[in-house]
């Protein structure tokens, strides 16, 4: 090969490098990776502490092991570790307090053994856990939760993000200013749901001797239940309105307690089936809405 | 409750009136005739012990040092003079030279001062406002019209939560400092949380006033002042954080 071939060809080459050169800094401050090992022997509790913004997702293998990976956005944020025995602890660091919001964003991916109890927290970005069974704490500002085929003591706590949950077990509480919140297949025996103004839709089977609250202060309540059901039903609004579309399946309560509908509100009390479970529902302006999904 | 003493706001009480006595001038000396019912009635004697547990248990609580009043306003003069604060916004009052007629629970108030209490103290005052509200005799509903406009002129023990709130409220707003306005999506989705809790508040407090024994709404009202209690705390410590 001539020289003046080799010129030809690798000029361009080296031109463009040059060209590039002031900018390699810059991508080289972009999003980083990162990814850590935590080997464990029982039960592992894992807590993220998210100061930015950015998702957390949560997925499960059959490992004694927790795997964290992950980005962060700039290098105005550190992401720190730490393990005692089953416990570890993941928060980000605001190093630079001149940092963009986008400059602070820490995205976190997690696969932790089956059994894990969790305590995660952020601020936007949505939170996804799925086939983890254990007590989860759930925090987020503007994110969403969603949750699927998890199971134990569920605490979810947003201003504006909502919940999804879908084929969750065990008890589930969750309070929000704005988020809205769906169950939907659910196996939850005990459900506390409270949102100032977003809507909740209860999905699926009551669970036997389960105790479910509902609360919308002007959110629209909506609860779909099959015949086979089994549930005593309680639903009260201030200045709202109780929409029954189930009142065929709906007999009178027959279980010794009489109910008195307060002077001041609407109420509707009725039974489905054996009335073993009790579904409580209110709301202050918005609407509850009651039907049946078969 | 022991309601079967008769007379109603004469020279004996019964317990409705001790619960009103209570409202207005809180746990100082008791007048003689609510000790005298408070002595031959343990349900009285029960919620006196409960809220002797709440303020023991708000005195316990670690308290931030205050620095004095006039660090406050020396402050508040410079941020104005640089233009770094927009509106003069009030000064806390000290409750030790708060006028005397004003509610037992305006000094609890003063808790709020702490950031990090702010939450835990509006919990307190909503307890004890449910606490009270629970032990009021269930025939209150059926009460006769004088006794009723007596007790709708009472201060209601919630309403000093929603005003504990606002002054709440005025602090964060008093030191949000204007150049930093402009804000992240977090902010701007606590700032439209705010205001979505204090138009339900608006709604509720504005329907209470007609129709002050709705339970529900009460119910409603007090887990919206609670929402509020967490989300300016929440607020307060994103600023302190930023800044």
């Amino acid at each position: 090969m001539s020289l003046r071939l080799i010129g030809r060809h690798m000029l361009p080459v080296l031109g463009a490098g040059l060209f590039l050169w002031p900018v390699a800094p810059a991508l080289a401050a972009g999003p980083q990776h990162f990814e850590k090992h935590f080997p464990t022997k029982g039960r592992p509790v894992v807590v993220i502490q998210n100061i930015g913004n950015g998702r957390i997702e949560v997925k499960s293998w059959s490992n004694p092991e927790v795997v964290l990976t992950g980005t962060q956005s700039s290098s105005k944020i550190s992401i720190d570790s730490e393990q005692a025995g089953d416990r570890i602890d993941v928060s980000s660091t605001l190093l630079d307090t001149s940092a963009q919001p986008t400059e602070m964003e820490a995205n976190f991916q997690l696969t932790v053994p089956e059994e894990t109890e969790l305590q995660l927290k952020t601020q936007t970005g949505l939170i996804l856990v799925e086939q983890v069974m254990g007590d989860m704490t759930l925090e987020s500002v503007a994110g969403d939760v969603h949750l699927k085929e998890v199971s134990g003591y569920i605490i979810v706590t947003t201003k504006s993000g909502s919940l999804v949950c879908t084929q969750c077990a065990g008890k589930l509480n969750f309070n929000s200013i704005s988020g809205n919140a769906q169950l939907l297949q659910p196996q939850l025996s005990n459900v506390k749901l409270f949102t100032t103004s977003g809507n909740i839709l209860f999905d699926g089977d009551f669970v036997r001797t389960g105790l479910y609250t509902m609360q919308s202060g002007r959110g629209l309540v909506e609860v779909r239940f099959s015949t086979n059901d089994s549930f005593d039903l309680n639903a009260q609004t201030s200045t709202g309105t109780v929409d029954n579309r189930a009142g065929d399946f709906i007999k009178p309560d027959s279980h010794g307690l009489k109910h008195f509908a307060g002077k001041y509100t609407k109420s509707f009390f009725g039974t489905i089936g054996q009335g073993l479970a009790k579904v409580e529902l209110s709301s202050y302006s918005g609407t509850i809405r009651i039907l049946r999904r078969d | 409750m022991n309601d079967s003493v008769e007379s109603g706001m004469g020279s004996r009480m019964i317990c409705s009136d001790v619960a009103d006595v209570l409202e207005q001038e809180g746990l100082a000396p008791l007048p003689e005739a609510a000790r005298q019912h408070v002595a031959e009635c343990a349900d009285c004697q029960g919620l006196l012990a409960d809220f002797g547990s709440i303020v023991s248990a708000a005195h316990d609580l670690p308290a931030e040092v205050e620095p004095p009043a006039h660090v406050w306003i020396s402050l508040r003069a410079q941020l104005e003079a640089e233009g770094l604060i927009r509106e003069a916004a009030p000064v806390a009052v000290d409750a030790r030279t708060a006028p005397a007629s004003l509610p037992w629970w305006h000094g609890l108030s003063g808790l709020l001062q702490g950031r990090a209490l702010a939450t835990a103290a509006v919990g307190l005052l909503i307890m004890a406002a449910g606490i009270a509200q629970l032990r009021r005799p269930v025939n209150s509903q059926t009460a006769p019209p004088t006794q009723a406009a007596e007790q709708a002129q009472t201060p209601d023990p919630l309403a000093a939560s929603g005003a504990a709130l606002t002054e709440q409220e005025h602090v964060l707003r008093s030191v949000q400092p204007a150049g930093t306005l402009a804000s992240s999506p977090v902010d701007d989705s606590l700032q439209q949380n705010l205001q979505t809790l204090d138009a339900f508040i608006a709604d509720c407090e504005h329907h209470l006033k007609t129709n002050p024994r709705d339970q529900l709404a009460r119910e409603y009202l007090a887990d919206a002042y609670q929402q509020k209690a967490e989300l300016l705390s929440e607020m307060l410590d994103r600023g302190r954080s930023v800044n």
